[in-house]
């Protein structure tokens, strides 16, 4: 049991899988760092740190620099898993999946269903993403709700260490196409990894904090801000039930409406806009199913219907806060029942 | 080179079936019996078999939409793929995906495809895959994808990868409905894949002989870890961008002409026929045994089961 | 002048009729304090204290101790504790009092001190007020009808809707008093990080931790094998015993705090009222009824695992008690000669199984009826039980919810008493002891095995009871209590 940053955590899964599995192989722009430079193969080491070494160990072959083209390193990675690799493909931001939608979305998730059934393509793709650095509108966004709104991929938000260890185990080895979001502000948190092989199974939310007056359901950075508000409402005399959902394609639907069913509450925490989003999902999802449980309105604390700002006092008021999560839970609880 | 008897009826089964299982879909569509959009490939089988008889199943190609061609000369199950086109369950792909996804993951066929341009990057994975096997990947293109950024950017990174993609353009003149002079900027597709720095060549893609002999020397070529090779094919397309196309754009007489002068099939029988390497009688046997094929692949189309609604999320993950 | 009143004969129950003035404890012209016992009133059924309602004093007793008056009639005239009405104002009241319909005269407003529940007269509602809601106003048209409809002054209305446009909801709440939230802090468990964990829902954890239930000892059925509630309820073991046997009122059991008296005297405690009467209906009961007693063992694993899912599925679990209550209900029910009352020479057989659960209160014992036991579910026995005890402990009993009653059952599990014998509660003919539940070995086959034992006794009132009635009645309850399928459902 080692305490770890998750950015390492990242490599060194990456690196215990490839040593077990030849198949695996890994794909993306700077992931070595200074090909072709003065500085020579790893001056970078991947520009969130999270392939360092990776190179110098497996070589060209399997750790495979790219140029900056999103499309191919998406197809490549693609064609590579159809064809008995396991590819590894890191997008640098979230926010370029734009530039390699048609590979994700027309490829990726659709090979297996459109070939009946008689292809694999066991592909990860790895996206850094969400706000907090100040990034600006391209280099900022939770892009979850689109990927999770497509069948055929796998959805994956891992929050400690030790779930980005087991998750991303699974990742690799799971035969469907995933999509590995991982929150940039997140990489430095440290945490105690198992060590050894350790797998998490999708579709598996992690109980943060038990409670019995409302239910908490976030992903990603969100789920550290809830666990936060979930401290001061318990002050309040206010106890909170927090999911973290870690998976949002599978979703526990079980998990949530075990909860719900209990507390009759519901406050749902999400990074992205409000439209057409993970949150509205999980509102349908909730409204639709557990009408009867619910005492109060469902809550959502979103980011609003705007691009992620870059000044410091936007981007701020842009993201949820404990507060904002806290003040929305006070109104649930407000709620007046006629 | 060389051929056997036994290679050139090979090829020439090859190229006979594809242009049946064309026509026998033109006129099944156009009687109602088929669904959807169907991209015919008749006019272009000296391309698909002219490359795919040098290939074994751990050699890939990935097709177009218009992918008929390349399935059938890559190995798929002709009747297989009939009963995918006529939406059979039993179909190549359990009637999910038609004739714009036809694969054979097994036989190095990685699918045809429904966006124009999609292939080339998968081609390069492919060629991840072919590289440390000693094989070789190909990307079917036609005169309409090369103009795709998705094309530049898989071209680009075969090159930096040295990778043993060959990027195949069938240049039928037309992508969809607009004219190649028009919609290549450049001199040629030639000109500009030899840009990225690639070996490209040109050949006759109504000869088969052409497109075999080019491809043999792009295919050693490539295995001898020179990176990627491009080939450009001139070719002709009999039927319209889908069926169903009016093809307005067309000049007088401009399919007639093509299907008298540059029929690839004519160009081989007189070919054979003159060099006295196969008889007319061959042929002719060949035609007959291909069509009842196509009879047979027809009859056990209409016959086969029908997927129900219990299907539709079959296939989706391989778990979930 | 003094506003003088009339304190009447109270009505308690649906069937009383007349009452016996047992003892005044106060004086006339000697001022009392709310809540002060004023008098004690028997029925054919109890004996009632009676608590002043008010600050007073009564000029006048005109009941006198032993007397039986009817429901309604004047038996103290009551003035302000710092009133001084003249005889002549007292006796011309006392002349004057009419009393009212018997059958409405416990709601005759402030002349009687009613019994302490009564239930408050709604408030009447406020005239609705004129609101004027402008034509431009930023609401929807059901919010503006709602709005007017009810008077609510939208001004002060933050809109949720899309530009602040006032929805339905806003108004809806606005027009309901606030709810309080919060309170002291609670303790949320933060859920410590599992490493390597099972495949098990949340749920299924915390059942698990619950239930001190191994996960990895199970196998999931859940989706993709992953270990769900189910799966985990049917490895619930039944719980402890020492806290099995305990019924609910074991809180009741608190040692109460007092002075020890210095060594060789003793402290003279006069007997409070509620005290008298037990002791007077217990001395009358055990000196003239001929008590006999039937004693059984039962084993109640059976009943533990079914309260252990009971719990687990709804976090709440009826008392053992409450399964015994049903179990004597649905006993009672098939043997109808044991569902009695004796009244002189007459035995008063019911259709209905009205039990009487003993419960311990400050005050002294109480004994709430749970009626129509034989036909209540045991959750449905469970809250009513929860309830009836609540009311007890706060005083807010009704009398018919005390009075009355076929048959009582006394439980000192909770007391760690293994076995004792209890008094009959006149006038019904029997009466159930409850010890608690023992872990004890006992023979099955040639092996030894244990089962969680209670020791059950009967006692009966022969006049109405005899030997084998009563031994039929406890072999039915023994089957119903080690078979408990047919208490539930």
């Amino acid at each position: 049991m080692a305490k770890k940053m998750i950015r390492d955590v990242i490599r060194d899964t990456i690196d215990e899988e490839m040593a077990r599995d030849d198949s695996v192989i890994m794909l993306g722009e700077d992931i070595v760092g200074g090909m072709g430079s003065a500085g020579g193969p790893e001056a970078i080491g991947g520009i969130w740190g999270t392939s360092g070494g990776l190179w110098a160990k497996y070589g060209s072959d399997r750790v495979i620099d790219t140029p900056i083209s999103e499309s191919a390193i998406i197809g490549a990675a693609a064609g590579a898993s159809l064809t008995g690799k396991r590819a590894i493909a890191e997008i640098m931001f979230a926010d370029f999946i734009g530039v390699c939608m048609d590979q994700i979305w027309n490829q990726v998730a659709k090979f297996r269903y459109m070939f009946g059934g008689k292809s694999k393509c066991p592909i990860v793709i790895r996206m850094p993403y969400g706000a907090g650095y100040n990034a600006a509108p391209q280099h900022s966004q939770s892009i979850h709700a689109m990927v999770t709104a497509m069948p055929g991929l796998k959805v994956v938000m891992p929050t400690t260490a030790a779930d980005t260890k087991g998750l991303l185990t699974q990742a690799i080895r799971d035969d469907d196409p995933v999509i590995f979001l991982e929150h940039k502000a997140l990489y430095g948190l440290k945490g105690e990894v198992p060590d050894g092989e350790y797998l998490i199974p999708f579709g598996h939310a992690r109980q943060v904090t038990q409670g019995d007056d409302v239910t908490i359901l976030a992903t990603g950075m969100m789920v550290g801000f809830a666990e936060k508000a979930a401290a001061q409402l318990a002050q309040d005399g206010i106890g909170c039930d927090l999911l973290d959902l870690r998976t949002t394609s599978p979703l526990d639907e079980e998990a949530i409406m075990d909860s719900v069913e209990r507390t009759g509450r519901l406050l749902i925490v999400d990074e992205a806009p409000p439209r057409c989003s993970f949150a509205t999902d999980l509102s349908a999802l909730v409204a639709n199913k557990a009408f009867a449980s619910l005492k109060a309105p469902i809550e959502m604390v979103t980011g609003p219907h705007s691009p992620v700002p870059f000044a410091r006092e936007l981007e701020s008021a842009y993201v949820p806060s404990p507060d904002k999560i806290v003040a929305a839970a006070v109104k649930a609880m407000s709620y007046r029942r006629g | 080179m060389q051929h056997s008897r036994e290679a050139l009826i090979q090829a020439y089964r090859q190229m006979k079936t594809i242009r049946a299982f064309e026509e026998r879909l033109h006129d099944d569509i156009a009687l109602g019996e088929i669904a959807g959009f169907t991209h015919l490939y008749a006019g272009q089988e000296a391309c698909a078999v002219g490359v795919c008889e040098h290939l074994g199943p751990a050699d890939y190609i990935i097709s177009t939409h218009r992918g008929h061609g390349h399935c059938i000369a890559k190995g798929c199950d002709v009747v297989g793929m009939m009963k995918e086109i006529y939406g059979s369950s039993d179909g190549l792909c359990k009637g999910k995906g038609g004739s714009m996804h036809i694969a054979d993951i097994n036989k190095g066929m990685l699918g045809a495809n429904g966006i124009v341009g999609a292939g080339a990057p998968i081609a390069v994975g492919a060629g991840i895959t072919a590289k440390s096997t000693g094989n070789v990947s190909i990307a079917f293109s036609g005169d309409g994808a090369c103009n795709q950024g998705t094309t530049f950017e898989a071209m680009n990174m075969a090159v930096v990868l040295k990778l043993p993609v060959i990027f195949v353009f069938e240049n039928n003149h037309y992508s969809e409905h607009t004219g190649e002079s028009y919609a290549v900027g450049a001199e040629s597709m030639t000109v500009r894949s030899a840009a990225f720095g690639m070996k490209a060549i040109k050949a006759n893609g109504i000869d088969f002989f052409s497109v075999y002999d080019a491809m043999r020397e792009l295919i050693d070529y490539c295995k001898a870890g020179n990176g990627p090779a491009s080939i450009e094919l001139d070719t002709e397309r009999f039927y319209g961008h889908f069926e169903g196309d009016p093809q307005r754009y067309r000049g007088k007489g401009e399919l007639d002409r093509l299907r008298e002068e540059r029929d690839c099939l004519k160009v081989f029988r007189t070919k054979v026929t003159e060099a006295k390497l196969l008889e007319g009688k061959d042929i002719d046997a060949i035609d007959t045994e291909v069509e009842a094929l196509i009879e047979r692949a027809v009859a056990e189309s209409k016959a086969a089961p029908r997927p129900t609604a219990a299907h539709v999320l079959e296939d989706v993950y391989i778990s979930y | 002048m003094a506003n003088l009143r009339a304190f009447a004969m109270p009505k308690w129950g649906i069937e009383m009729t007349e009452g016996v003035v047992a003892e005044w404890m106060v004086k006339e012209g000697v001022p009392f304090k709310k809540g002060d016992i004023i008098a004690l009133i028997e029925t054919d059924k109890i004996t009632n204290e009676v608590e002043a309602e008010a600050d007073g004093m009564f000029p006048k007793l005109v009941a006198e101790t032993g007397g039986t008056y009817q429901v309604g009639e004047l038996i103290a005239v009551l003035a302000g504790a710092d009133e001084t009405p003249s005889a002549d104002e007292v006796s011309a009241f006392v002349s004057g009092f009419k009393p009212a319909d018997t059958a409405v005269a416990s709601k005759a407003g402030g002349s009687t001190p009613p019994p302490p529940a009564a239930p408050k007269a709604e408030p009447a509602p406020e005239p609705v007020k004129k609101v004027s809601i402008a034509a431009d106003a930023n609401i929807s048209p059901a919010a503006r009808a709602l709005a007017e409809e009810k008077g609510v002054d939208i001004s002060g209305i933050t809109g949720s809707g899309e530009g602040g446009r006032i929805t339905f909801q806003d108004v809806l709440q606005a027009s309901l008093p606030p709810v309080s939230i919060g309170g002291s802090p609670v303790d949320i468990a933060p859920v410590g990080e599992t490493l390597g964990e099972v495949f098990a829902s949340p749920l299924a954890k915390r059942l698990a931790v619950q239930h001190g239930v191994a996960l990895s000892s199970l196998t999931g059925t859940g989706p993709k094998g992953r270990i769900c509630k189910a799966d985990v309820l049917a490895k619930v073991k039944p719980e402890p015993v020492a806290q099995a046997a305990t019924p609910a009122p074991a809180s009741a059991a608190a040692p109460m705090a007092f002075a020890r008296p210095a060594p060789g005297t003793a402290e003279i405690v006069k007997m409070s009222s509620m005290r008298k009467a037990i002791a007077r209906a217990l001395s009358h009961s055990k000196s003239t009824i001929p008590h006999f007693y039937l004693r059984s063992k039962v084993r109640i694993d059976a009943i533990l695992g079914l309260r252990a899912q009971a719990k687990a599925a709804t976090g709440e679990a009826p008392s053992i008690n409450d399964y015994i209550v049903r179990a004597c209900g649905l006993a009672l029910a098939r043997h109808p000669d044991v569902n009695v009352q004796v009244h002189g020479n007459e035995i008063h057989r019911f259709g209905s199984a009205d039990i009487s659960v003993a419960v311990a209160t400050d005050k002294g014992l109480i004994t709430p009826i749970v009626k129509g036991a034989d036909t209540l579910s045991v959750a449905a026995i469970s809250r009513e039980v929860k309830a009836l005890v609540e009311k007890a402990r706060t005083g807010k009993l009704q009398p018919e919810e005390f009075q009355g009653g076929s048959f009582s059952i006394s439980n000192l599990g909770m007391f760690g008493i293994d076995q004792f014998d209890a008094i009959i509660n006149p006038p019904q003919g029997a009466i159930l002891a409850v010890g608690a539940g023992v872990r004890q070995p006992i023979e099955i086959g040639n092996a030894l095995a244990f089962a969680t034992i209670v020791e059950l006794s009967l006692s009966c009132d022969h006049r109405a009871i005899d030997g084998a009635v009563g031994a039929e009645f406890m072999r039915t309850l023994k089957g119903l209590i080690e078979e408990p399928k047919l208490l539930v459902g």
